[in-house]
């Protein structure tokens, strides 16, 4: 049986249908997006929109293709139909890199990249399409890592300490929208808190099982 | 200097007597081996014996068509040795490898021929098909390793391209990493071999030309050239093989696409 079609939010400029657009242009939003996986649609006729500012929870059930969309939209997989777009213009006018340097996407499992966290910084300067505006390491204390990790191999880091270590990649590049895939799942409650404290303000698109970090971050929801 | 011995079938025999003794290894170990040994000995004889029969009128046609005929021949069937070789697999990977061997031994054989050895004509066939041969015989084992690696690091390292990928990495920066770690990995068996070479082996084609009563002085200087130039042909072919490869794995939007390797 596939899976129900949603509109989870208005289209952009669409006059919305259950949309809390405000009359603003979104930051990000989506149209009419599809996502088919191995024959199996995950979901089709998608809409939504984040505005500037605004924090947006991705809610449903395991398997209900949450990962599979907020991967669409940090512009890793392609859709099967529809667009996603930044600021009006689709990514695919961005171009891949220009996009992904503005969205910038959290996986829930960050990857272990060879060497340290340190390297990865390193690397990420030299990156043409990415900038490195505050410092990672601050970012990241202010999470509650120490700076010494940062030194550490990737491979030595706890699953906590990878997941703070890669939210604070993306908030050192100071993307225009986050898009975070249960970044706190794999920290305590205290870590959870200063995730939500660095959030606070900025445009955030996540999915997470904990609806504690959801609500202290007032964001609307949507269900897949 | 004299010319090679005369070689008789039943001095055939006897050498082939020697593989007798590996079928009775395989046979007292229990190695199931004696069936694969049979039939290589067979393809042994049989693939030898047509290339000498090809190579005869080859020759004596003294003609570049047929000659560069025979190297695309080679150049073919190495593509798809490599290919099998391989673990891992993509859609293009054929075209691909043909084109690498295309590059890699197939500039550097007429290279060879045509300026280092200053041969006449340029396709004379007793140097640039020997020359081709040994080329395409260790560049495809290049370009099957760099070829593999790349594949399993885009495949099973999928998860670390895409993190530098949602940092706002493009494909090459994202892949750079992947691309280096596989031409290393193909270049390996050639820069061990180099390292040894003269000290505890000595390559059949020095080897072959001092059985044709060569000078080993003059075996030698061309056996190190032999060797330039595979490392050269071995360089450029994996090169071409691994990044045609890296930049078809991903999109035009700089995505890593799924469901595109297999095995």
């Amino acid at each position: 049986m596939l899976p129900q079609v949603q509109k989870v939010a208005g289209r952009p400029g669409g006059g919305g249908t259950g949309a809390r657009l405000g009359g603003g242009m979104p930051v990000l939003s989506a149209t009419d997006l599809c996502r088919r996986v191995e024959g199996r649609v995950l979901f089709e006729g998608l809409a939504l929109a984040v505005e500037e500012g605004e924090a947006l929870r991705i809610a449903g059930p395991s398997g209900c293709g949450k990962t599979s969309l907020l991967r669409l939209l940090g512009w890793l997989d392609r859709p099967d139909a529809g667009e996603v777009l930044l600021s009006g213009r689709t990514a695919r006018d961005w171009g891949g890199p220009a996009f992904r340097a503005r969205v910038a996407f959290v996986a829930q499992q960050p990857a272990r990249l060879p060497g340290t966290p340190a390297d990865t910084v390193a690397w990420l300067r030299g990156i043409h399409h990415a900038r490195v505006e505050e410092d990672p390491v601050a970012l990241a204390e202010g999470l509650g890592l120490p700076a010494a990790r940062w030194d550490q191999p990737w491979t030595q880091l706890s699953g906590g300490e990878a997941q703070r270590v890669a939210l604070a990649l993306a908030l050192c590049r100071r993307p225009e929208v986050l898009v975070l895939d249960e970044v706190t799942s794999a920290l305590d409650p205290e870590a959870a808190a200063a995730v939500v404290q660095a959030l606070r303000g900025r445009t955030v698109v996540l999915a997470s099982h904990d609806a504690r970090v959801a609500e202290a971050l007032g964001a609307r929801e949507v269900a897949l | 200097m004299t010319g090679p011995l005369p070689l008789d079938a039943w001095q055939l025999l006897l050498a082939a007597a020697l593989v007798l003794v590996n079928g009775g290894l395989s046979l007292w170990l229990r190695l199931g081996l004696e069936k694969k040994l049979l039939v290589a000995s067979l393809r042994t004889v049989v693939q030898l014996s047509l290339v000498g029969l090809v190579l005869t009128p080859v020759f004596d046609l003294a003609h570049p068509v047929p000659v560069l005929l025979v190297g695309l021949v080679m150049v073919v069937l190495a593509g798809r040795e490599a290919v099998h070789r391989s673990s891992r697999r993509w859609p293009g990977v054929q075209r691909t490898a043909f084109l690498a061997l295309l590059i890699g031994p197939g500039f550097t054989a007429l290279l060879a021929t045509g300026v280092v050895i200053g041969a006449d004509p340029w396709w004379r066939p007793q140097y640039l098909v020997p020359l081709l041969g040994m080329l395409l015989g260790n560049a495809l084992t290049g370009i099957s390793l760099g070829l593999d690696r790349a594949l399993s690091m885009l495949d099973e390292g999928r998860p670390v391209v895409e993190a530098r990928l949602s940092m706002g990495a493009t494909w090459w920066e994202a892949s750079r990493p992947v691309a280096a770690d596989a031409l290393r990995a193909g270049m390996i068996p050639i820069l061990n071999t180099m390292s040894v070479v003269g000290l505890v082996t000595l390559p059949g084609m020095m080897t072959g030309q001092i059985l044709s009563g060569t000078d080993p002085a003059l075996a030698a200087r061309y056996q190190v050239m032999i060797m330039f130039l595979i490392a050269g042909a071995t360089a450029l072919g994996t090169a071409t093989a691994v990044l045609v490869s890296v930049r078809a794995a991903f999109d035009g939007q700089g995505r890593l696409k799924w469901g595109w390797i297999g095995r």
